[in-house]
């Protein structure tokens, strides 16, 4: 498992370790009932407070993509891949609505939009 | 307790070749008769006591001290018992040494003058601590010097004119009797002195605030 | 156990300083950062912990225990490291094991051995002949030697090259592996806090003037630069603290969110335990 951790993002540091590990849930990576490290271990490990890891374990567990099992730890919950993938969608649409509202009201086309999309993939990609 | 006597005796063992060396030193004025080594060996032990005040206070072990365990206690303690080990160590060493200068000399051995004069010495050299001790605890050991000084002072004056003013041929019976148990009267007084000096010492040790 | 230490109400009076109602807690198996200026109490208060200075008023529990009653219990799980007191200098690490072998029941001699193969210390040096740095690993590997369940350490990287620290550093988050073990640590290496403090408690002359998770900290909090213009547009409940700087202002607010909801200056950066302790001492309100 590898997480990536930036001090200057601006992001919460628990809020990235969340992210990383939601993505590797859905994408499959971390398969249902994978033991999770202890948050004291992933704290040491990632040289991150102990409250930070435990924060962002119980975000997981509220979202319920991690079970906590008392005496025992943490593991990866059993998850409909297909409804977390909707739930993505879902906020993909939101964002892009938001975007294509800006566009209406300054009056920039759908191709113009698409161009864009293209140039922002290659920039990222590369 | 045991690791702090433990503690003092490695800092004396720090400074073993002056130590030797003195030692050395006074083996062969005693041997060559220049000086009477039974009188200045046992007093030794103050230096070396005082010395192990000094690296205390210098790295601030007191203080460290009382973030162990019974800390200010056993500091305490083990002080007064590595001085009364080291003086009883020296003693032993003294007397040996004595009989050793006697031997090779082929002078007869006169114990009670060799017993006596190192016995004097030992109680004479207890006396001092006792009385330096809870001086050194209650200012520390850079200030206390000055202390130290101005009450031998004070006792020295106290003293003289005592003897000037107090006529002893009153106190014959006394002072007859006084001599023929001195043997156990002045150890016990020593050692009473060596208790409640300790007992001094404690009490402003555990309520010192560093 | 929740709290392995508390510290309620503590005054202490010298001539010229003064502790004044300093309280907080740590809650077992947590990392506090002592953060404050020199002189803002931070060594008088863990020498009160301690009881290395016993005319205190207020109350003190460590492990639940009342720190003057149960003082040799509490110290038999404790380590320290302080700044500027420690063994006399005559002394190698060889005796410093002798000696602690009879002082504490726990002591681990292997441990010991181990930390100094890991430090590169000597065992058979003279203290004084050690660097700074050598120093301050000697007594780190002292503290930790008898398996305590709380470090209280006064400034135990100070002197460190940051190689070093980080060496200390990872040994501390080890040491907290196991959940019932904690530490308090003062420190003006704000970024290692960052890092590995949960708890963040920060003193300022004397009195106790924030104490937080750092986390709340690192991501509430924020520092807003703005022009004059801005300044006056902005309600004064909105901010902790301001100052006036020669061609801006700053402020530090509490709440980034709600902050950004409300208004559209420009500069919001993220804060550091720097710029908190800077604008919590020089900034006005």
């Amino acid at each position: 498992m590898e997480i990536i951790i930036s001090n200057s993002s601006g992001v919460p540091i628990y809020e990235q370790i969340k992210d990383q590990i939601k993505a590797k849930i859905i994408t499959g990576e971390l398969a249902a009932n994978f033991m999770l490290p202890s948050i004291r271990l992933l704290a040491k490990d990632l040289h991150c407070s102990v409250i930070t890891t435990k924060n962002a374990y119980e975000e997981l567990e509220k979202e319920g993509f991690i079970k906590s099992v008392p005496a025992k730890g943490f593991y990866v919950a059993r998850i409909n891949q297909e409804l977390a993938k909707e739930e993505q969608l879902t906020k993909m649409e939101n964002l892009i609505s938001e975007a294509l509202k800006i566009a209406k009201i300054h009056q920039i086309s759908i191709t113009e939009i698409k161009e864009m999309i293209d140039i922002i993939n290659e920039e990222n990609e590369s | 307790m045991w690791g702090f006597i433990k503690k003092d005796f490695a800092m004396i063992k720090s400074n073993w070749l002056i130590v030797l060396i003195l030692f050395i030193l006074y083996a062969y004025l005693g041997l060559t008769d220049k000086m009477e080594i039974s009188f200045i060996l046992p007093f030794m032990s103050v230096v070396l006591m005082l010395s192990t005040f000094n690296y205390d206070e210098f790295n601030k072990w007191d203080a460290y001290a009382a973030t162990l365990p019974n800390g200010r206690k056993n500091g305490v303690r083990a002080k007064y018992v590595a001085t009364f080990l080291i003086v009883f160590l020296i003693s032993l060493f003294t007397i040996a040494m004595a009989l050793i200068i006697a031997y090779t000399k082929s002078t007869t051995i006169d114990y009670v003058n060799i017993f006596g004069l190192i016995g004097a010495t030992f109680i004479s050299t207890i006396l001092v601590q006792s009385l330096m001790y809870p001086i050194i605890y209650m200012f520390g050991i850079t200030k206390a010097r000055i202390a130290i000084f101005v009450i031998v002072f004070v006792i020295a004056i106290a003293g003289g004119m005592l003897l000037k003013l107090i006529d002893f041929s009153h106190f014959t019976k006394v002072t007859a009797f006084l001599s023929h148990y001195a043997l156990i009267i002045f150890p016990l007084i020593v050692l009473l002195l060596l208790y409640g000096s300790y007992k001094i010492s404690l009490k402003i040790a555990t309520k010192k605030n560093f | 156990m929740k709290n392995i230490l508390e510290v309620k109400n503590l005054n202490k009076k010298y001539a010229d300083f003064t502790l004044k109602n300093v309280s907080f807690t740590l809650p077992t198996g947590m990392i506090m950062g002592f953060i404050g200026e020199n002189g803002a109490g931070k060594t008088t208060t863990i020498k009160a912990i301690l009881n290395i200075i016993t005319d205190y008023t207020g109350e003190i529990n460590i492990m639940g225990l009342n720190n003057k009653t149960n003082d040799q219990k509490i110290k038999e799980n404790i380590g320290v490291v302080l700044d500027d007191m420690f063994f006399p200098e005559v002394l190698k690490a060889q005796d410093i094991n002798q000696i602690m072998k009879s002082i504490y029941t726990s002591w681990d001699e292997e441990l010991f051995q181990n930390y100094l193969k890991q430090f590169n210390l000597p065992l058979k040096k003279a203290i004084k002949t050690f660097s700074k740095g050598m120093r301050k690993k000697l007594e780190i590997a002292t503290a930790l030697a008898h398996h305590p369940q709380l470090l209280i350490l006064d400034e135990p990287t100070s002197g460190l090259d940051p190689v070093a620290r980080a060496e200390v550093i990872e040994i501390f988050q080890n040491f907290i592996q196991n959940e019932k073990c904690s530490i308090l640590l003062s420190s003006h290496q704000t970024t290692d806090l960052e890092h590995i403090a949960d708890y963040i408690t920060f003193i300022n002359k004397g009195q106790i003037i924030l104490s937080a998770t750092c986390d709340e900290i690192l991501n509430h909090y924020a520092i807003v630069r703005c022009t004059a213009a801005e300044f006056k547009k902005i309600k004064p409940e909105d901010y902790l603290k301001y100052r006036q700087e020669k061609y801006n202002y700053e402020l530090l607010i509490t709440n980034k969110k709600s902050f950004k909801q409300k208004y559209t200056t420009e500069v919001i950066d993220k804060i550091t335990l720097d710029d908190l302790m800077v604008l919590m001492i020089k900034g006005v309100k």
